[in-house]
């Protein structure tokens, strides 16, 4: 019988137009905080929010924007909450011109499970469920 | 714009090794030239995939990416990577290292 690969690579998400945060290092009420602070702001309509592992999550936004400024908002973000992991991350995707998100397991650590939902989620975060869906359906297939 | 599927890590592979040649030039330089050997090295490094394209090649893809380590960042339509994936990249095998996404 044929032995199934366990692929050690990871998958993820990545896209210009969505509004996407790695928050690590951040309890739940203060991703929630900055979520909620940055939806009023800049007025992006709704957001998710995951949980890749204990104190780090991800948030992804409703609202579709441009490269530049979903770049702005991560960097208001990075700069108001003194964040070094986020400021690490945005930089990261500055250099890559795309965000990107982790949607498969990595070493020990599950893939993330969504915690929390605000606002319209017919946007951006459809289009992201509905990515993260097919790539689950891939590892699935391929595992 | 077009929605992407990141396939990223650290991998281990075999590379050719390049042999470093002098040759005297009929001018009297002395050129360097760079030749591939059919000796191969095991190499440790971290490279991506960037997918784009419809979900049944992008499941191709991925499935081809499990075995082709990229050849540093590539950005790549999911079709085109399926047709010629030693294009692209080279064999070997993902291996579990703490990496950023």
């Amino acid at each position: 019988m044929k032995e199934k690969s366990d692929p050690k690579c990871i998958l993820g998400y990545t896209d210009t137009e969505t509004v996407m945060l790695d928050l690590d290092n951040t309890p739940f009420k203060g991703v929630k905080y900055w979520a909620f602070r940055t939806m009023r702001w800049f007025k992006l309509e709704g957001f998710i929010i995951l949980e890749s592992s204990e104190d780090h999550h991800h948030v992804v936004f409703n609202r579709e924007v441009s490269w530049s400024e979903n770049m702005r908002i991560v960097a208001w973000i990075s700069l108001l909450s003194h964040n070094p992991m986020l400021e690490k991350w945005f930089v990261m995707q500055c250099i890559k011109e795309g965000s990107t998100l982790r949607v498969s397991p990595k070493m020990n650590k599950p893939s993330p499970r969504i915690v929390f939902r605000h606002g319209k989620q017919d946007k951006q975060v459809r289009e992201f469920l509905s990515v993260r869906k097919l790539v689950k359906k891939i590892i699935w297939k391929a595992g | 714009m077009v929605k992407k599927i990141a396939v990223y890590g650290s991998y281990r592979a075999k590379v050719p090794v390049w042999r470093r040649i002098w040759k005297q030039r009929k001018d009297g330089i002395k050129q360097r030239y760079w030749k591939k050997t059919k000796r191969l090295k095991t190499v440790r490094a971290s490279g991506r995939y960037e997918f784009y394209g419809k979900g049944k090649d992008l499941s191709r893809a991925v499935a081809r990416a499990y075995r082709f380590m990229p050849k540093d960042f590539v950005t790549v339509s999911a079709r085109e990577f399926v047709r010629h994936p030693e294009r692209y990249g080279f064999k070997g095998e993902w291996i579990e290292r703490e990496v950023r996404s």
